[in-house]
């Protein structure tokens, strides 16, 4: 009998302490597979240890697939357990706000607003106010085959109109669908393909006080007949109507398309899938009004129901120290930092990174609403039959209009739900 | 011991599954549906306890053909009837004939029956995504074929569009007749020899004895097999989701649709008041299956 006292009174015990490990000092991360698992997590574990050390706050981190990883913040967001600090894509960052389960935060206890690339820190934002930490950052530019550019006789384009021009003398030398790979209607980031072209040529998605749908305007139209012109002259092939966006790329990383937009992560795919690819990057082309391009990648937020939340905000501090950041950013997940002093390391002065760089400073964010997935759903759904209008011979000049003034009407009706 | 004290201690035994049951199954099915009648969305999902009662609007709203997601629910609907009107009667079809083929005696019957469950046995998420290379418009064989006998002249998009819900019917059909097989065999197997000899010494052809020996003794069972197919068939899931992705636009079924207006769009109080007619529907289905099953035995 005594025995079993005894057993019982180390079993609280146990459990009493490790309690209280979990509890104070001790916070959760969340964060996405940006780098591979083989040189991700030893650089986690190192940067864990290093901070415990230096802060005596322990650190668990658990890496969440991309696919999973809203399902999991949904959860956790609407019953305030599990992460206190977690990495959430830009465009997902204001629609979580809005759920009112993040933590605001005053930026100027992380070096201020302008200490972030701009779109950056605009997509923390909801109402005015920030709900997250700008971490690292993405864009998209053109890649194009030197090899095969050098056949064709052509030059980079400098223009959307240059680029069909280009893309046909490359029909000519390698055949049809050879000039350009683009994402079709599986693509989960169709939006961000077209918006470019569409703020090239002087559109947007919503007017200026994010009250009305603006892309079906006249410049929206014709930069949605310039994407669909691209199957529909032959740029590219018939089967990129189904492509999603990995299809795409590894169209360009085999060697059999001369372009395709892709962003800096797909460096990494290109040295490991073939790595004798002559390729290079150059800037998206300009349209008739300006150069433009999509700003993504990822910020890091606080659950508002955190216990944790100095813990949290010291282990965001942390990670986005120069030195953490810069390695972080340059050695694993081959995306840019979102932080511009980063910029200073002489890496980003070199070769394609210089180009992404600047492509990055005028990069744009998508508006930070709440009914923004409800948006981007509307477009992409009009979009996605408008290619397969395409795809299917159906396409008629009226076609675009049709599907974007529908898709305006739905993107209306999800605005007024804004609240 | 009382039965009274046997049926306590029944009830301790039993206790800890009700448990489960209850937080399991019973508590979140009720939440759930009562999440169809409050205005629960990305506004206020993390006051859930707070989102207001709005009684049927979730319902007038899934169910307008005035509004996006109405519209798109209903064609969610109609497509999962469509393509339940398909597939089920050609699984079963297809199920029959193999049947009455692995009916009789041949050599290497037993491995044969084997072997055709391979499909059924084979795990959604594998086979559907063979299916989704085997219809991928550049590189998949289906295309490869067709180009190959003249009938098509340019690869055929196969997963997008008009033609999505045929390619998931050919690949749900592949992977669902093994089963129609296995009940109708087993029916088979039940039918009492001698009625095929009274019928054969009444002089019946053997079309005859099919058409009035085999088939209505299988009627029972084929009703329970069709009924049951029904049900599987409302909530479609897994061919869809793999074959045509998250988003299978105007081709989805009511599963992905609520799945994606309730989990990606944050539209709880729809999505449940979706569900739950769902649920309903189902219910009424299972409900048929028991009469079924009870007139059968009277059969």
């Amino acid at each position: 009998m005594r025995k079993s006292w005894v057993l019982v009174v180390v079993f609280l015990w146990a459990v009493l302490t490790s309690v209280t490990a979990l509890g104070k000092g001790t916070i959760t991360f969340w964060l996405m597979p940006n780098a591979p698992d083989e040189t991700h997590i030893p650089w986690l574990e190192e940067k864990a240890k290093e901070f415990e050390a230096q802060t005596g706050y322990k650190v668990n981190f658990e890496v969440i697939g991309w696919g999973e990883a809203w399902q999991k913040i949904s959860v956790a967001l609407a019953s305030q357990t599990g992460p206190d600090v977690f990495q959430v894509g830009t465009t997902w960052n204001p629609q979580f706000a809005a759920t009112g389960g993040l933590e605001r935060l005053d930026l100027a206890e992380f070096g201020g607003a302008e200490a972030f690339m701009k779109a950056n820190y605009i997509s923390t934002t909801y109402k005015g106010e920030s709900y997250g930490v700008p971490w690292f950052a993405e864009t998209r530019c053109l890649f194009y085959n030197k090899d095969m550019f050098a056949k064709a006789g052509v030059q980079p384009p400098a223009t959307y109109d240059e680029l069909k021009v280009v893309g046909k003398k490359i029909v000519e030398t390698f055949g049809e669908g050879s000039a350009i790979a683009i994402a079709g209607t599986n693509a989960w980031d169709l939006l961000h393909n077209w918006a470019i072209v569409l703020w090239a040529y002087g559109g947007d998605l919503l007017t200026p006080d994010n009250e009305q749908a603006a892309f079906n305007g006249e410049a929206g139209v014709t930069a949605m007949k310039w994407y669909a012109s691209l199957i529909l002259d032959g740029l590219a092939a018939k089967a990129c109507a189904e492509y999603n966006q990995p299809q795409a790329d590894a169209a360009f990383i085999n060697g059999n398309v001369a372009m395709c937009f892709m962003g800096p992560w797909n460096i990494a795919g290109i040295e490991q899938e073939n790595p004798d690819l002559p390729y290079d990057v150059v800037e998206p082309p300009a349209g008739p009004v300006k150069r433009a391009s999509f700003s993504g990648g990822s910020n890091l937020v606080i659950l508002k129901g955190s216990p944790n939340k100095e813990a949290a905000k010291e282990w965001i501090k942390f990670l986005l120290s120069k030195e953490n950041l810069v390695d972080y950013t340059k050695n694993l997940s081959h995306m840019l930092p979102a932080k511009i002093e980063a910029f200073e390391d002489p890496y980003y002065n070199t070769g394609v990174w210089q180009v992404f760089k600047k492509t990055l400073g005028y990069a744009t964010a998508y508006p930070p609403l709440a009914v923004w997935g409800d948006i981007e759903n509307a477009v992409v759904r009009e979009f996605r039959n408008i290619l397969t209008a395409v795809a299917s011979g159906h396409y008629s000049e009226d076609t675009v209009r049709l599907y974007l003034d529908k898709a305006a009407e739905k993107v209306n009706e999800a605005l007024a739900r804004e609240r | 011991m009382s039965s009274q004290a046997r049926g306590r201690r029944a009830f301790k035994f039993i206790l800890p599954a009700l448990l489960c049951m209850l937080f399991v199954h019973i508590i979140p099915i009720f939440w759930g549906a009562y999440i169809a009648f409050i205005d629960l969305d990305i506004y206020t999902i993390t006051r859930w306890m707070q989102a207001p009662f709005v009684g049927l609007r979730n319902f007038f709203t899934v169910f307008s053909p005035a509004t996006d997601v109405g519209v798109r629910y209903l064609r969610s609907i109609w497509n999962v009837v469509y393509f339940g009107l398909i597939t089920i009667p050609a699984g079963y079809f297809i199920g029959l004939l193999v049947a009455l083929l692995l009916n009789r005696k041949f050599f290497g019957r037993t491995l044969v029956r084997g072997l055709i469950l391979l499909p059924y046995i084979t795990p959604d998420s594998v086979a559907y995504n063979v299916w989704r290379f085997i219809f991928q418009a550049r590189i998949g064989i289906v295309n490869k074929y067709l180009l190959a006998l003249g009938l098509i002249e340019e690869p055929i998009i196969w997963l997008v569009g008009d033609r999505a819900i045929y390619a998931v019917m050919i690949a749900s059909v592949w992977k669902g007749w093994p089963f129609a097989c296995l009940v109708l065999l087993a029916g088979l197997q039940s039918i009492p020899q001698e009625l095929y000899e009274a019928a054969k010494i009444d002089g019946a052809s053997s079309f005859g004895l099919f058409r009035f020996v085999t088939f209505p003794m299988l009627r029972p069972v084929s009703a329970t097999l069709l009924l049951l197919s029904a049900i599987w068939n409302f909530h479609a899931f897994n061919q869809f989701y793999i074959l045509l992705g998250a988003d299978p636009g105007k081709t989805h079924v009511p599963s992905t649709f609520i799945l994606q207006e309730a989990f990606t769009n944050f539209h709880f109080g729809q999505g449940a008041a979706m569900s739950v007619f769902l649920t309903v529907v189902v219910l009424l289905m299972t409900v048929a299956i028991l009469r079924v099953r009870r007139r059968g035995e009277e059969w």
